[in-house]
């Protein structure tokens, strides 16, 4: 039932969305952790993941009109154009990287492997929004930002042993929602 | 294990993690071992600016696919309030956690300051500051009056979310029931609930600047010779002094009582779209502004100029050039 509502919830946005793309922030919004977690696992370069992320959406966007519902998740998609701008990439700039397997949207069997692959990470990405203010701010410097406990308790005007403090109740609590689900 | 000692050891395997060099860890006990595991899941976390500037990337992409530009932004009205404080990123999580406010841009300019964009129901305020004390010139703690569906509980949120009570929520014989609360950047928030009709007083929207001039009928004229202002409604005493007025200005209302009291001026910045940005701002400076820059054309798709009018407030003028 709970699976058939969200279909139903995230057909109606892709429909809304075709009719004004204006409306594409709510498919932006519900699919962003799982894009960037699928791209950034697979190139490993901060920068190059949100190139590629950005450029995933910025197609999808683009495309919207000739997407056609069959029954398969919107994230199905977009990760399917995610699989070709990687792959793209990697060959344009001649480099190494874990090329993904391309994604058949006929297979049900693909998606679902690539979702049982992010589905928790992306869900624990959403979950640092909502730690409270000083373990988010913590978290979002020691990892996105990847800075040093020394440089956050400069930045922040907290002792080192503050910033250490932090960052292991932050843990605790996202392990603990994680576990809760 | 002492937990000081704990946390340390904790602390060193999350930065073995982030350097990628954590294969090489010894082993560690269960629980160091979970939380690690959420560490590892983390080295991936997409930065919060990224993804607010890409979504107003692609709303911008969005806009410009339709036809005809219009003057003004797609999601904005004639007015937004532009709140800019000393810690803009405070503000930014005061007003989502006070007001729910949603975030629809975040982006840092070449001074260092913020620039972001929430949405309060049907409001768009623009807020801004930081980056250090030479911007000090450009704070503005703002009034603004917020309509609610429940004023009491948006009241008691403020002040768990860190503000200061101007004055528990009373029931106003104009049919308001209303509060005031200041906020931890100095912003007052006149929180209010109509009673007659919906929630809010036909004409006004969830947020309405608010102003406490000193001569606020002097002010009145100045709007109505610069801007083409229309004065909607005013109470004032029989020597003249204006207790409440409002003006409309394009789609948008302003508020404003002559300062008195505690309600002293607070000079406020206006981000203001209007049909042709060079002759409105010709218009104000005939009227009395004196320019804070002319307009020019900007990166983000509008032609943007300002002044200041003789009350100390700012306006930037600004028409939406950009499109398909």
């Amino acid at each position: 039932m709970k699976a058939q509502a969200r279909d139903t919830a995230e057909r109606l946005a892709i429909e809304a969305a075709q009719k004004d793309p204006a409306r594409f922030a709510v498919l932006y919004e519900d699919n962003f952790e799982r894009v960037y977690a699928y791209v950034a696992r697979r190139v490993g370069d901060r920068a190059e993941a949100e190139d590629l992320t950005s450029e995933v959406f910025h197609q999808a966007l683009a495309s919207l009109s000739r997407f056609e519902w069959r029954g398969a998740p919107f994230a199905a998609w977009l990760f399917k154009i995610a699989a070709n701008a990687i792959i793209d990439h990697a060959k344009r700039n001649a480099k190494e990287v874990e090329l993904p397997e391309s994604v058949d949207l006929s297979s049900d069997s693909s998606f679902q492997e690539i979702e049982d692959e992010i589905e928790q990470r992306a869900r624990l990405f959403k979950q640092v929004d909502l730690l409270p203010l000083d373990q988010r701010r913590v978290i979002e410097l020691r990892f996105a930002e990847e800075k040093s406990i020394r440089d956050i308790a400069s930045e922040l005007g907290r002792s080192e042993g503050a910033i250490k403090q932090l960052q292991f109740r932050a843990l605790e609590k996202l392990r603990a929602q994680l576990r809760d689900e | 294990m002492d937990n000081e000692i704990w946390i340390e050891q904790l602390d060193e395997a999350v930065t073995a993690v982030i350097a990628g060099t954590d294969a090489s860890l010894p082993s560690t006990d269960a629980g160091l071992a979970e939380l690690l595991r959420v560490a590892v899941e983390l080295r991936d976390l997409p930065r919060a600016d990224f993804k607010a500037r890409l979504r107003a990337d692609l709303e911008r992409r969005a806009f410009m696919s339709k036809s005809a530009v219009k003057p003004i932004r797609e999601g904005f009205h004639t007015i937004t309030p532009y709140v800019i404080v000393e810690k803009a990123e405070e503000l930014i999580d005061f007003v989502k956690q006070a007001f729910g406010a949603e975030e629809l841009f975040r982006g840092t300019g070449t001074a260092g300051g913020i620039h972001a964009e929430v949405k309060i129901d049907d409001s768009i305020l623009m807020m801004g500051g930081g980056g250090g004390a030479d911007l000090r010139k450009y704070w503005t703690p703002t009034g603004l009056h917020l309509y609610v569906k429940d004023a009491d509980a948006v009241y008691q949120r403020a002040l768990e979310a860190g503000a200061t009570s101007l004055g528990g929520p009373v029931d106003q014989p104009y049919g308001d029931r209303e509060a005031g609360v200041k906020d931890p950047s100095g912003n007052h928030w006149y929180i209010a609930t109509h009673k007659a009709t919906g929630h809010m007083p036909e004409g006004l929207r969830a947020v309405t600047p608010f102003l406490h001039p000193r001569g606020a009928d002097r002010l009145i004229d100045f709007l109505e010779r610069a801007f083409g202002a229309e004065e909607q409604s005013r109470y004032q005493t029989p020597d003249g002094v204006i207790h409440h007025a409002t003006v409309k200005i394009g789609d948008s209302m302003i508020e404003m009582g002559e300062a008195h009291g505690p309600w002293q001026p607070m000079p406020t910045t206006f981000f203001m779209y209007v049909e042709d940005v060079d002759s409105s701002y010709r218009r104000a400076l005939a009227a009395g502004g004196v320019s804070q820059g002319e307009p020019a054309d900007q990166p983000y798709g509008d032609r943007v100029g300002g002044i200041r009018d003789p009350f100390d407030n700012v306006w930037y003028l600004a028409t939406h050039i950009e499109g398909a």
